[in-house]
This record gives C-alpha cells, sequence and structure tokens, in this order.
C-alpha cells in the first residue's frame, strides 16, 4: 500500500507525460529514418537506389530530353527502409528526419522530390556524359592530380584513346 | 440540436484490411498511451461502424478483407472522412503487384487523407487525424447547407 501511494505522490509532482505534438514541439531521435531527401551535386545517376528500393519509390530514367538524367521520389510507396541511403555510393540519397507524412488525397501523385543532374561536355569530343563527383574521386584516388582531372573530364571512348596511345 | 457539439468531437472507427499489424500497432498506441494520446483532439474510438466519423484504413485490402471492407463501408454513414494508415491502403507498399491485393483504398472508396509510412508514427498519425477533422468539419457544414 505504501508504495502505491509513493507512485502515486510521484506522478502527481511529475509533469504530464503526454508528447504535446500537435500542439508543440515533438522529440525526433537522431537515427530516425522519415522522408527521403536528395543532393543532386552528390548524385552520379548509377540507379543503385532505384535496383535496391523494395517499393519502388524511386525512379532514374534518362530525361526525355536527353539533357540529364532525371530523379524523382514517391513517398507514398516508401517504406522507410534506408536502403537507397544505405547502398548509395556518395550518400546523395538518406534518409532525413521528417515525419510529416500525412498529405491530402489530391496530392497523392505529386512526386516528393522531382530532381535530377545534368550531363557535361567530354573537354575532347564534346559527347555528352556524366559528370564526374569530388566523393567518388576522392575514394578511388589517394591523391587528385591534374592528370586525374584531365581523365575525368574525358568521356569514356576519349579516355581508352588516350590510354592506349599512351602505352 | 447536438449537431453543433456533435463537429466538435467526431468518433474514430478503425478497418484492418489484412495488414501487418505495423500500423495497427501504431494506432492502438495513439489511442491507448498517454504520451500520444488522440483523445486530446476531441475524439474518441468507436466499436461501431454506424458511429463512426473518421474511418481509419490500414491494409492493402487483400482478396479475403476485399468483401468485409466493402460491407463495413455501406455500413459507415455519411459525412465521413477516410484516412489511409500506412503505404499498404495508399498504393500497396511493399505488397503492391501481389496477386492477393485488391487495392489500393481509392479503388473502392474516396479517401480523404494519405498518412504514408511503414509503419506510421504516431505523431503523423495525429498530424492526419488533425487534418481529418478539418476536412469533416467542413463536410459536416455542406451536410448542413444541403
Ligand atoms: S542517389 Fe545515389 S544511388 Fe541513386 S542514382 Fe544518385 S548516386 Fe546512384
Ligand atoms: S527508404 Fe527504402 S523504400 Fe524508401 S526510397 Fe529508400 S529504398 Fe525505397
Ligand atoms: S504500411 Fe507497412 S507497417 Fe503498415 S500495415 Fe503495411 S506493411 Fe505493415
Amino acid at each position: 500500500m505504501a508504495g502505491f501511494f509513493k507512485i502515486a505522490i510521484r506522478n502527481f509532482l511529475n509533469s504530464p507525460t503526454t508528447d504535446p505534438y500537435p500542439f508543440g514541439e515533438t522529440f525526433t531521435p537522431e537515427n530516425y529514418r522519415g522522408i527521403i531527401d536528395y543532393t543532386p551535386e552528390l548524385c552520379i545517376g548509377c540507379n543503385t537506389c532505384e535496383y535496391v528500393c523494395p517499393s519502388g519509390a524511386i525512379r532514374v530514367r534518362e530525361k526525355e530530353d536527353g539533357s540529364g538524367i532525371s530523379f524523382s521520389f514517391w513517398l507514398n510507396t516508401c517504406s522507410h527502409c534506408g536502403n537507397c541511403g544505405y547502398y548509395c555510393p556518395t550518400d546523395a540519397v538518406f534518409n532525413s528526419n521528417d515525419f510529416h507524412t500525412a498529405r491530402h488525397q489530391s496530392e497523392k501523385f505529386i512526386p516528393t522530390i522531382d530532381d535530377g543532374i545534368s550531363y557535361v561536355q567530354c573537354s575532347n569530343c564534346k559527347q555528352k556524359m556524366k559528370r564526374p563527383v569530388e566523393a567518388l574521386l576522392a575514394r578511388a584516388y589517394e591523391e587528385i592530380t591534374e592528370e586525374v582531372r584531365h581523365q575525368t573530364s574525358l568521356c569514356p571512348e576519349c579516355r581508352r584513346m588516350k590510354r592506349f596511345e599512351r602505352m | 440540436m447536438f449537431s453543433k457539439y456533435a463537429t466538435k468531437s467526431p468518433w474514430l472507427y478503425r478497418i484492418n484490411t489484412g495488414s501487418c499489424n505495423g500500423c495497427d500497432v501504431e494506432l492502438a498506441t495513439t489511442a491507448l498511451i498517454p504520451r500520444f494520446d488522440v483523445e486530446r483532439l476531441g475524439c474518441k474510438y468507436t466499436g461501431s461502424p454506424k458511429h463512426a466519423d473518421i474511418v481509419l484504413v490500414t491494409g492493402p485490402v487483400t482478396v479475403r478483407s476485399e468483401n468485409y471492407l466493402i460491407r463495413m463501408l455501406n455500413e459507415i454513414p455519411d459525412p465521413r472522412v477516410i484516412v489511409a494508415i500506412g503505404i499498404c491502403p495508399i498504393s500497396g507498399g511493399i505488397y503492391r503487384d501481389s496477386y492477393s491485393i485488391r487495392g489500393p483504398l481509392d479503388k473502392h472508396v474516396e479517401v480523404d487523407v494519405n498518412v504514408s509510412g511503414c509503419p506510421v508514427r504516431p505523431q503523423s498519425i495525429l498530424d492526419g487525424v488533425a487534418q481529418a477533422i478539418g476536412i469533416w468539419k467542413d463536410k459536416i457544414k455542406q451536410f448542413h447547407e444541403a
């Protein structure tokens, strides 16, 4: 009986346990996997995220006008599993902390992210190609020399020819 | 006589159309745990579809549950607000394109609010219910004017 009173008095003195949300702020854990965020500057258009997504929420396609690669994300089928962020080689896509997923029906088919990257031109033949991304270069080379810079400005075809000439 | 007060206290009704139980656990959490306490918004869970004002649907509408869902929806009076909880009823989610799925939910009934997530966070459910209450008030107003 004494134990019961102890708990009752303690609970009486404590502040309410109810989370003030939606009338106030709420707590979101650091690692909470919320809505996907995307950084086009880091993306290399490799399609990995689309391939590993279990619910088909991500679509990476060549743009219709051929000027680059589009990235679109449909929130309403994302299971917040975190696969895309885990497998993305440059961390261009990741789970943000945002949990505000309640939307009106009229917004159902609007993609949450509709972005993409543009192609760059090969410095030799002016062919369109995917651009080099610093984050990936830093992982591939110990030191990024002038030579490496020059190589990355070439399309795969020209690079092959240049290497062949050097041999 | 009571219609003025009725707009302040919608009753929630829950339909499970074959969900994995993840979203149902989150719904129960939202309702029963003092930490989230959906009754602060003025609503209350009811056990009967005939009393329902806001209907929370979970699950991808499986072949087995389809008939029950339609029968249940026929019993719910207008005006009502349908809220799809979780990616299952919205788009089929991870069960999309399965042979045993007759979803998504908006094929069977007019949905008003979609709360995506797998499972949905209780805070997001509160968001969704708050939006649904707004829509419900509009619907009640239109209903009385008509
Ligand atoms: S977001 Fe990442 S995984 Fe997806 S295409 Fe871009 S670089 Fe590849
Ligand atoms: S979190 Fe999972 S379901 Fe969502 S987009 Fe990424 S891979 Fe797809
Ligand atoms: S949305 Fe995810 S957690 Fe909710 S019922 Fe469907 S599979 Fe389960």
